[in-house]
């Protein structure tokens, strides 16, 4: 059979496409640092507009819409990159003259930049979950508009269904781009994913919640940034001449932390601003072992996301350190260079898909930091039973260290504990059970006191989706993820009788209140209930902290603006100072 | 010379629309009168209000207290409380009246202290603690920003709805220097800057009556309520900064500059169709941000407004300017038990910011002792000064809410309820 491009051979899966590895300030020998990415194969319009992602190039502020980049196809079927600094077989090619203006200067390789890092981003996502991932907002295409206005900001937004990004003068009266800064784009992209997985984390409900989704989308655009190798090789020993071996005392975990997390940090803060750099260099700075999570400082949302980053990214040079160990030194005292980068990049990786997947193992509503840390334990023993590498202590280890302790419904090991109820499986099909949400429903009606569901109040299911990966013996495994919503309508005076829920003081006894619970049930590949993660929706004392905490931070007054929750947190991020230590 | 103290007060709430300006007799043996003007500005006067409605207001003003003793407090600087108090080139403006009166004295917030300023002299920070300045500093970038969203929602193609009310709040917050000039330099006696604790300026002109201020609170005053989360003054300098590189960017017509003029396709008004759903979405979303930024920073100027409560008799009266709940938190702090008392125990009630939704606390309501379903002599009474029809939806002023709660707890006189031949409404208290 012939495909499209008239060929018998199977159509290539990637594209190649040049990024700024992180934002135009980081240098080689002067020059930008690009880095040439794969990202899915597609037909592509101009735009780019591909199947999910469709930047349109539009700056408010003078109303002014620029030309679209128009990628060429290529003799072999693939896109054209014209800013390729590599020939079709790999070979470097000379760096055109005024290349890096042309970078800065040339809105279309903006639009591809943005282009490449979002489907790099999702693709990243879909890998880890081994299935289509879904926006937050509505439609299949996320709009992206890589100048849509003259401010220091960038965001996701569900209403307005796209990803904006601002531009501004920076302070040596350069004008910086925040749609070249690859942490901005994957930061901004992952809002979007994280949204389309789990909708109910954007709402007001704990310190934690509020915090988890920008933690967790600066974790994700600093991992992506760091599996890049070309970065993390620039990083490594900059203050010495460079050769193919790299002295071991470069590589101790203060050592690394200095040249590659507080490296990137500094490299943030040239070109934007002092809000994004100290974000990472605060969590790269803290000191380990003080009781973060119950600290005063550390309740408001940027301080408490930074200890999800802390506990993360120490993790990782641990990680990476561990995996040093078992290279061994090209000569005393010396490793091979690139193997350190390689070594470096797939740690990065590694933990990139374990962050990812662990999202399937958490409740779909108020999620906590604890109930993330054992979601990552269970499902990296899922994929990585005999853990070679000792990622799950070194995860346990720092998140303990930055006071997140695992979830209070886990094994003392911090993993969710199996499901080990009696179930009644005769009254549903295990075929629809893998993609129908009646089914599922049928199932959970059929069983809600064995999963300790409460009769009361609305459930629905939200989600029934597949998770398929290749397990540890090189078989495709595939599992069934499905998460339901409860939800309950009641007067704040109602709720001591109902829910023995106490509500604050000053409530107005009339108010209506909304309260959530739900849970993430997974299915082995027989179709066997595995683990069901909830949050019972008549657990008193989590529903008496939420309330308080939606009183007190005034989200019951409407002192909130849910659409633009993430552009203001943004916009106040920008603008931090650093805090001392 | 006046007895030792009034024995009534005559509170005259003026039509002034969006806005406030109220005038404070007190009434002493022998007819003699003291008076007390607080604010005098509007954002919006009411229909059909004739041409020279804000004269007619402020030669009222000037006819009421004669030659009696007589001073004024600006609560804070927004137009809607101030704007009264600009001069006119021909010196029969509203602001030339008031000083014609000559004030024995001004009371303002302490961020209104011109020592604060950039060249922030030793004793102005040590009365007003550190960071005054950094505060002073962020209000000055905040009526930057003001400005420049106001030029920003003028020229872009915003919903109609969405461009006023960034122009009514963006306008609000822009500067009034003249008016912020002449009450820096009308009063006979120094200035007074006050915050929460001081003393109030007030006690030489008014015998027998005790005036405590319970706010604004100074940056370290506040910093002691720890729970809530702030702005920085930081931010807005960095918003400033940012805001005015975008606009530095803009040609000397106003419009902005196209960052790459080889590579425009189109700049409208007939976009390609494509593209027209992201055009609208961008524009509103450019808007909402705004938007979002203006009330942020409407929010901290209201939260300068000077708190008072006049005790004279047995009767205690409360004109809070427009604080909202970050000026008042330190007042309503568990720690301020006199404030508290002086609360629980107050008679009149000036309704705070025209009787939005966020500037009556629901702590605050609580305490008020004399709330009442029923009427009767000792029934709490609440003055609102406001107008219908300015803010809509989640932003309504005033808040219905609110006002049936008012409505239904005290007794209410609210002036957008006022007919239109009205200028003002006397409300007499016996002490």
């Amino acid at each position: 059979m012939r495909n499209v491009r008239g060929s018998r051979h199977s159509l290539v899966n990637t594209q190649k496409l040049t990024i700024i590895a992180q934002d135009p300030s980081v240098k080689i020998g002067g020059k930008i640092l690009v880095s040439e990415v794969d990202v899915p194969a597609e037909e592509l319009l101009a735009g780019p507009r591909g199947y999910r992602v469709n930047v349109i190039d539009f700056d408010t502020a003078t109303s002014t819409l620029y030309r679209p980049a128009v990628l060429k196809r290529a003799k072999n079927g693939q896109y054209e990159d014209a800013f390729a600094l590599k020939k079709a077989d790999g070979t470097p090619r000379k760096r055109p003259k005024r290349y890096d203006r042309r970078l800065v200067s040339d809105p279309t390789f903006h639009a591809q930049n943005v282009y490449a890092i979002v489907m790099r981003t999702l693709a990243q996502f879909e890998f880890a979950l081994g299935r289509r991932v879904p926006w937050g907002s509505q439609g299949h295409q996320i709009h992206v508009a890589p100048h849509a206005f003259a401010d220091a900001n960038a965001f996701y937004s569900r209403e307005h269904r796209g990803i904006f990004f601002g531009y501004f003068t920076g302070p040596s009266n350069r004008t910086i781009f925040t749609c070249l800064s690859h942490d901005i784009v994957a930061h901004e992209t992952t809002h979007a994913i994280l949204d389309g997985i789990r909708s109910r984390y954007l709402e007001p409900s704990s310190p934690d919640q509020a915090a988890f989704h920008e933690g967790f989308a600066d974790i994700i655009a600093l991992l992506s940034i760091f599996s890049l190798p070309d970065l993390i090789g620039q990083l490594l020993d900059r203050s010495t001449p460079r050769g193919r071996m790299i002295s071991k005392a470069h590589l101790t975990a203060d050592a690394l932390k200095q040249s590659v997390l507080l490296g990137l940090a500094e490299e943030m803060g040239v070109g934007l601003s002092k809000g994004r750099e100290s974000a990472l260099r605060r969590s790269v700075k803290l000191r380990p072992g003080r009781p973060y999570m119950s600290m005063p400082e550390f309740s408001e949302e940027h301080d408490r996301g930074e200890l999800l980053v802390a506990a993360m990214m120490n993790a990782f040079l641990e990680i990476w350190m561990s995996r040093l160990a078992k290279i061994g030194f090209v000569s005393p005292g010396k490793r091979d260079r690139s193997l350190v980068v390689e070594e470096g990049a797939r740690a990065a990786g590694h933990l990139l898909t374990m962050t990812i997947r662990a999202l399937d193992y958490c409740p779909p509503t108020d999620i906590t930091f604890a109930d993330y840390l054992s979601a990552l334990l269970t499902v990296d023993r899922e994929v990585v039973p005999d853990d070679k590498y000792r990622y799950r202590a070194a995860l346990l280890r720092h998140f303990n260290n930055f006071g997140i302790r695992h979830a209070i419904g886990a094994d003392a090991d911090g993993l969710w504990k199996q499901f080990d109820g009696e179930l009644v499986y005769a009254r549903t099909h295990f075929d629809s059970m893998l993609r129908d949400k009646e089914e599922v429903f049928r199932f959970i009606w059929e069983n809600r006191k064995a999963l300790d569901i409460d009769d009361r109040g609305y459930v629905e299911v939200q989600s029934v989706r597949p998770s398929i990966r290749i397990g540890p013996d090189g078989f495709t495994l595939r599992e069934t993820v499905a998460e339901y919503v409860q939800i309950m309508t009641l007067q704040a005076r109602e709720l001591k009788a109902a829910l023995k829920i106490t509500p604050p003081p000053d409530l107005p006894p009339t108010m209506r209140i909304r309260i959530f619970g739900g849970g993430a049930l997974i299915f082995n590949e027989y179709g066997q209930l595995k683990y069901k993660i909830a949050n019972r929706i008549e657990d008193a004392k989590r529903q008496t902290a939420r309330l308080k905490y939606l009183w007190e931070s005034g989200a019951l007054d409407g002192d909130q603006e849910g659409g633009l929750r993430l552009a203001r947190l943004h916009r106040a991020r920008m603008a931090r100072a650093e805090r001392s230590e | 010379m006046p007895a030792s103290a009034p024995n009534s007060l005559n509170i005259r709430t003026y039509q002034v629309g969006f806005g406030d300006c109220f005038l404070l007799s007190f009434n002493y043996d022998g007819s003699k009168k003291r008076h007390v003007l607080i604010d005098f500005g509007t954002k919006a006067l009411p229909p059909g209000a004739p041409k020279g409605h804000m004269l007619r207001i402020a030669n009222n003003i000037k006819e009421t207290v004669g030659n009696d003793p007589f001073a004024v407090v600006a609560t804070h600087r927004h137009q809607d409380h101030i704007s009264g108090f600009q001069r006119s080139s021909n010196g029969k403006g509203t602001g030339d009246i008031i000083r014609g009166m000559k004030p024995m004295v001004v009371v303002q917030p302490w961020t209104e202290e011109p020592g604060l300023a950039q060249d922030a002299k030793a004793p102005a920070l040590k009365r007003f603690g550190a960071g005054a300045k950094q505060r002073v500093a962020a209000l000055s970038d905040i009526h930057e920003i003001a400005a420049r969203v106001v030029d920003a929602a003028r020229r872009g193609q915003l919903p109609r709805e969405m461009r006023d009310r960034l122009t009514f709040i963006g306008e609000d917050n822009v500067k009034n220097l003249d008016a912020v000039k002449n009450l820096m330099t009308m009063g006979q006696q120094e200035p007074v800057y006050v915050f929460s604790g001081t003393k109030s300026g007030l006690d030489q002109l008014l015998p027998g009556v005790k005036v405590h201020v319970l706010g604004p609170p100074t940056v370290d005053q506040f910093k002691k309520i720890k729970s809530y989360a702030k702005t920085s003054d930081e931010y807005w300098s960095f918003q400033a900064r940012a805001m005015r590189a975008g606009a530095s960017s803009a040609t000397s017509k106003g419009k902005g500059k196209v960052l790459f003029p080889r590579h425009v396709a189109s700049t409208g008004p007939n976009y390609p169709v494509e593209a027209r759903w992201l055009i609208y979405h961008a524009r509103l979303a450019q808007s909402e941000q705004l938007l979002s930024i203006v009330t942020m920073l409407d929010k901290v100027m209201n939260n300068t407004s000077v708190i008072l409560v006049f005790e004279a008799g047995a009767k205690k009266f409360l004109f809070p300017g427009d604080a909202q709940l970050e000026n008042w938190l330190f007042a309503l702090d568990g720690t301020n038990d006199k404030y508290k008392a002086l609360l629980q125990s107050v008679d009149l009630y000036k309704v705070g910011h025209h009787g939005s939704w966020n500037a009556t606390p629901k702590k605050l309501w609580g305490l008020f002792k004399k709330k009442s379903a029923s009427s009767g002599s000792g029934r709490l009474k609440t003055l609102m000064s406001t107008l219908e029809g300015v803010f809509h939806e989640e932003h309504e002023v005033p808040r219905e809410k609110l006002v049936t709660e008012l409505k239904d707890q005290s007794e209410l006189l609210s002036t957008n309820k006022l007919p239109q031949s009205d200028l003002f409404r006397d409300t007499l208290v016996q002490l």
